[in-house]
């Protein structure tokens, strides 16, 4: 028999909580992280159509981090060494005891370093003194920095690379870390999802690609409606999330407790547009049975899907069509929740964050509300779909990720059976 | 500028972006399912009517742009606020293909 795969640690930083017990009290308030955004100085707010994000406000990383080479990475790789050092000490883990090859980082970035990025170009631009450029530019903008900070951290030195497909990166990166298990590559791989972009220039470029929510500027904690009729775009937002997961032998030999196991996932491509999805919803379809078969279980067997939704008019009707071809009748017995619905779209933190509620839910059996779930779009309307928290003993749990670029992820997560 | 003036300029912007001939383009026409923009093409090109008209279109302006006389209509209200609505209520959504 094939080796399990488990999640034996977590840790996440996002706009409605840093850290899990904050984060999990919160989702389970169905609290919305979405505030105004304050200003991009020196840029005035009018010029953007959408004014609200999901803002992580008075983040200082040395308030966690002690390591110097925190305040020389990006603001989305401090946030993955934040998620991961609490995830590795929820673990348990004491890497000084393990086989250092053996340990892997792998990471989800849509974006990367984007708030340095923008500042050495536009003072470039501007001040046409390219000797004046950080030393620093190349290795902070790169997109591995934050796998390779996170590995430098903690003395990782077993596998190490980032995903990048936009919002499904660190669903990628989680059923990569579990293939690279599987595959006998590592014992233990440390896997986030991290993002931090919300700058003057991509904030612009979401706006101008027409994306985001822009009708509730003055009710910022209402914009992000996932499955409701009246959404109207995503909410950016920023956070990482980290989940520590190792092979069941490993686990139990150090007896570490055991959230859910990691059991499936499929990679697929759509090969269609750039960042519309197919609208009769077979290819998410295709992904998620793929990711089932992976995991040698049913449809029958699924409890709870936690939804890429990220409240656009097309994309939540179009995963809804996927999930009723997939479930048929039993798609309405499923329950259902978008995480983005607290924490607005953080892009490549976005899978690693609804792994972490997905975990959650079958490690607590309680399932996050949806919020602002008020009046169900008929095109959305499944009756798992919820305002309020569900109580629900969950064997099974499919984690949908799409991505711009035509791309898509499921990954199964279970309950640990022994 | 007049409604004519602004649909000949909507019309060569157009003919430009699509890479095909003016005169083939008419304001009946359905951007999305006569000229074949997906919601993507037609945000690429309000983004250069924009540009060419120095106006922005809020989002929620974009579900009655569907053709282009549609489209022609909205900038000409928006370069002489004080007009009237000619057309009346609004056209099929760019997005449409609902199922």
């Amino acid at each position: 028999m094939r080796g399990q795969i488990v999640v034996t640690g977590l840790g996440v930083i996002s706009p409605i909580g840093i850290g899990v017990s904050e984060f999990w009290k919160a989702a389970l308030d169905g609290r919305s992280g979405v505030s105004a955004i304050a200003g991009f100085d020196p840029f005035p707010m009018d010029g953007y159509r959408s004014k609200v994000a999901a803002q992580i406000h008075g983040f200082s990383p040395e308030r966690y981090l002690d390591n110097v080479q925190a305040e020389r990475v990006d603001r989305y790789a401090q946030f993955a060494l934040v998620a991961a050092k609490e995830a590795l000490a929820d673990s348990g883990l004491q890497l000084a005891n393990e086989n250092a090859r053996r340990v892997g980082v792998i990471v989800g970035a849509g974006m990367g370093g984007m708030v340095m990025g923008e500042r050495e170009i536009t003072q470039l631009y501007q001040s046409l003194r390219p000797h004046r450029v950080h030393p620093n530019f190349i290795p902070v903008i790169t997109l591995n920095s934050a796998s390779g900070i996170v590995a430098m951290a903690h003395g990782a030195k077993g596998p190490n690379y980032t995903i990048s497909t936009a919002c499904s990166s660190s669903a990628h990166a989680l059923g990569q870390a579990m293939q690279c298990i599987r595959e006998g590559r590592a014992d233990v791989v440390i896997t986030v999802g991290a993002d931090a972009s919300i700058t003057p220039l991509v904030f612009a470029g979401f706006c101008s690609l027409r994306a985001l929510s822009t009708k509730y500027n003055e009710q910022p904690e209402r914009a992000s409606r996932p499955f409701d009729r009246l959404r109207d775009g995503f909410v950016m937002g920023e956070g990482a999330g980290a989940l520590v997961l190792e092979s069941s032998a490993h686990a139990k030999k150090r007896k570490a407790r055991i959230y859910a196991e990691v059991a499936g996932y499929a990679a697929t491509s759509e090969a269609y547009h750039m960042v519309i999805p197919r609208e009769d919803g077979e290819e998410i379809a295709a992904t998620m049975r793929l990711a089932m078969a992976d995991a040698g279980i049913t449809p029958g067997q699924i409890d709870y899907i936690n939804a890429h939704a990220t409240s656009t008019s097309i994309g939540d009707a179009v995963e809804t069509k996927a999930i009723r071809q997939v479930f048929r009748s039993r798609a309405e017995k499923i329950a259902i929740s978008a995480t983005k619905s607290l924490v607005g779209h953080t892009l490549g933190a976005a899978g690693a964050i609804g792994g972490i509620a997905t975990v959650l839910a079958i490690h607590t059996g309680q399932i996050h509300p949806t919020a602002n779930y008020e009046d169900p779009d008929p095109a959305c309307a499944l009756r798992g779909i919820t305002a309020s928290v569900q109580e629900r003993k969950v064997r099974a749990a499919l984690l949908n990720a799409f991505g711009f670029g035509s791309n898509n992820a499921a990954v199964v997560i279970k309950r640990y059976v022994a | 500028m007049s409604e004519r003036d602004v649909t000949q300029k909507i019309l060569a912007a157009l003919a430009d972006y699509l890479k095909r001939d003016r005169a083939t383009i008419r304001p009946d026409h359905h951007l999305r399912h006569d000229l074949g923009l997906d919601s993507m093409a037609v945000i690429e090109l309000l983004y250069k009517i924009e540009e060419a008209f120095d106006i922005q279109i809020p989002d929620q302006d974009l579900v009655g742009l569907s053709t282009v006389a549609s489209v022609a209509t909205y900038v000409e209200q928006r370069l002489s606020p004080g007009k009237r609505s000619r057309s009346g209520k609004r056209d099929r959504p760019v997005k449409g293909k609902k199922k």
